[in-house]
């Protein structure tokens, strides 16, 4: 494994969202429609319409949500840990956690109750025409049964969207969740 | 027959009430009651040995990773000779942590305090402005270091135990070593952690999850009912309880409450090949169907590592799941990909308590050193798809265990008995390839059972 204990400064665990510098304004056409995509895909999620879900996935879906690691000293920023993850799918895998959803997952059976907010949404351009970097703040308020207590989560998540077929796909996720260790018992939802 | 346990609780009720031996029955009392985890404490994690890390995540001198041995932080750390240590990560002097990173590297840990500094082996270095003697002069420099555990490390994995009279680490193993080794102790560079754990925390009792980890081989035909939806244990969704390959093999366990599941090597087979086992020998069989995380280029090197009767058990009936007493669980499991990719998913979970209504699960995912490195991405892809946060096997688990909790909390509830009353009894089949406590065909709850003994032995001895 990546050592790090003594791993050497790595800027890709550094928390910087957005590296493109070729902003989408807010307000512009595209940042209206993407953000619009963004709403929809949570209202998808929370719906639990997953046949919905998963037509705005593209069949390059790379899916993942690296640990975080608190550290001090010259590494205190780079807290990002991408060797080991909380997701690690791709297109494939996402089909069969949503197939699995529809048969004996008593994880999600039945239901949580989820409110996706997604907030502070970057918009940037790509060096490839069509894709288009989007990075958002994600707050997740979970029901499970009558728990009265809610699970929650916070986290950013790092996207990359394919403008294809007269709409948005979802290209390439990463989920950076706040947490060390995490205040929520399973992972059984999508973020 | 078993001595009467001499614990008695509070209120008059004993360890034998709540443990009944005559009808294999455990009080649902047992997972909410604040008396007996305070017990459990002193009595269990604070006398046995305890999992901890992995001699690769601290591969250099000052390489270190905080982890907890139930709720005492502690600092597995390698000092400057290549030792490892485990300490309490109570700064001797105000009680503030010396150590807040979760991994890195130092040649010394300084309190942000009051600046107290120790060794990467505990050992008191100082305290700031030398003269003016901040430790003062009743206690000697080499009382003042960081409180030390005692250390054993096996297969890389890295145990802890703060009973130093206590058994040595082989004795904690017992009849069960042979099999451990199976999976620990069995190539040139021996495993390899693939990145740090994940951490997690559920609102149910650490004993929820402990006693699971006594090889509960019956949940699976239901709770994960969908690893047979999947046909990943043989059978159709249709013929769950009537044809389950899976759940036939061979139980072990032994009175220090350990076990191990193994299952035939040549039902698995069946399920993901037409081919058969019938007249291969040995090493063909290997060959065939190489036990979960062996590559066929890393065969050869079990013969070094292994006696030929270990071999043999591998090639025929491999350990697949199963745990150590007390809060320890290992997957070694098939995972079988739809895209040609490395099968198999070696993981190890800690239950950690964190009070007697919360337990950390840490997930521990592994592959072999020396295996391709496409194989270690495919395997650490298998573990997190099926174990830990997200995977789909332990979803299950995650949700299921904290509803127990709330059941162990009513006042009716509580006194409702947890069953282990279907039992095989030990019978060793002929030729059986080891020693223990030996329990074959379909699973049963004897290993679950032979958990319960094994807390209550040392919840009796204060």
């Amino acid at each position: 494994m990546t050592n790090y204990a003594t791993a050497a400064v790595d800027k890709s665990a550094v928390m910087r969202g957005l590296t493109s510098k070729t902003r989408v304004p807010l307000g512009s056409e595209i940042y209206n429609r993407i953000l619009e995509t963004l709403y929809d895909e949570a209202a998808a999620l929370d719906e639990r319409r997953f046949d919905d879900w998963v037509a705005m996935l593209h069949p390059e879906l790379i899916y993942t949500a690296p640990i975080r690691l608190t550290r001090t000293g010259p590494n205190r920023d780079r807290d990002v840990v991408r060797t080991m993850k909380h997701f690690d799918d791709d297109y494939n895998s996402i089909l069969m956690r949503t197939g699995r959803l529809g048969k004996s997952a008593w994880a999600e059976d039945p239901p949580s109750r989820c409110r996706r907010f997604v907030t502070n949404v970057r918009v940037a351009e790509t060096e490839t025409p069509d894709d288009y970097e989007v990075v958002s703040y994600l707050f997740v308020e979970r029901s499970r049964g009558d728990n009265w207590v809610n699970e929650r989560l916070t986290a950013e998540r790092r996207d990359l969207w394919r403008f294809a077929d007269g709409g948005y796909k979802l290209v390439r996720r990463e989920i950076i969740v706040d947490q060390s260790t995490l205040s929520m018992s399973n992972f059984a939802i999508f973020f | 027959m078993l001595q009467k346990s001499r614990l008695v609780l509070r209120d008059g009720t004993t360890l034998d009430e709540l443990i009944d031996v005559d009808m294999n029955e455990v009080s649902m009392r047992v997972m909410s009651d604040e008396e007996l985890y305070a017990h459990e404490m002193e009595r269990i994690f604070a006398k046995t040995w305890l999992l901890l890390a992995h001699e690769t995540e601290i591969p250099n001198p000052g390489d270190f990773v905080m982890r907890d041995m139930a709720e005492d932080n502690v600092i597995v750390s390698r000092d400057r000779a290549g030792e490892i240590h485990v300490m309490l990560n109570v700064c001797p002097h105000r009680g503030m942590k010396v150590c807040l990173a979760e991994a890195g590297n130092a040649a010394s840990h300084r309190c942000i305090y009051h600046g107290w500094a120790f060794k990467s082996d505990g050992s008191f270095l100082g305290a700031p402005v030398e003269r003016e003697r901040m430790h003062g002069d009743k206690r000697g420099k080499e009382e003042l270091g960081l409180k030390k555990a005692r250390v054993h490390v096996y297969g890389g994995l890295i145990f802890a135990t703060w009973n130093y009279e206590g058994p040595t680490f082989e004795e904690f193993l017992g009849d069960t070593k042979f099999y451990f080794d199976q999976l620990f102790c069995r190539t040139d560079g021996g495993l390899e952690m693939l990145g740090p754990p994940q951490r997690f925390v559920l609102p149910c009792n650490w004993k929820i999850p402990g006693e699971q980890s006594g090889s509960d081989g019956f949940h699976t035909l239901t709770l994960h009912r969908s690893l047979m939806e999947g046909g990943i244990m043989g059978g159709t969704a249709e013929s769950i309880y009537d044809n389950a390959p899976g759940m036939y093999g061979v139980d072990i366990s032994c009175k220090q409450g350990h076990s191990l599941r193994c299952l035939e090597a040549a039902l698995t087979f069946k399920m993901f090949s037409n081919m058969s086992f019938e007249g291969k020998t040995v090493d063909e069989r290997l060959h065939m169907l190489p036990p979960p995380g062996i590559t066929p280029e890393l065969i050869p090197q079990l013969y070094k590592h292994l006696s030929p009767t270990q071999i043999e058990q591998l090639a025929t009936c491999p350990p697949q799941v199963g745990g150590m007493f007390p809060n320890i669980l290992f997957a070694f499991i098939f995972a079988p990909r739809t895209d040609g990719g490395a099968s198999g998913a070696l993981a190890l979970h800690t239950y950690v308590p964190k009070g007697p209504n919360h337990v950390e699960f840490v997930n521990f995912i592994f592959a072999e050193k020396d295996a391709p490195e496409q194989v270690k991405r495919d395997m650490l892809q298998n573990s997190i798809q099926q174990t830990g946060t997200s995977g789909t096997i332990e979803q299950d688990d995650a949700d299921t265990w904290p509803q127990i909790m709330r059941n162990a909390r009513g006042v009716m509830g509580k006194g409702m008995t947890l069953k282990y009353q279907a039992l095989t009894g030990h019978q060793k089949p002929e030729g059986w390839y080891g020693d223990g406590l030996i329990y074959p065909g379909f699973t049963k709850d004897d290993t679950q059972w032979n958990w319960w003994l094994a807390y209550r032995d040392l919840m009796s001895d204060a």
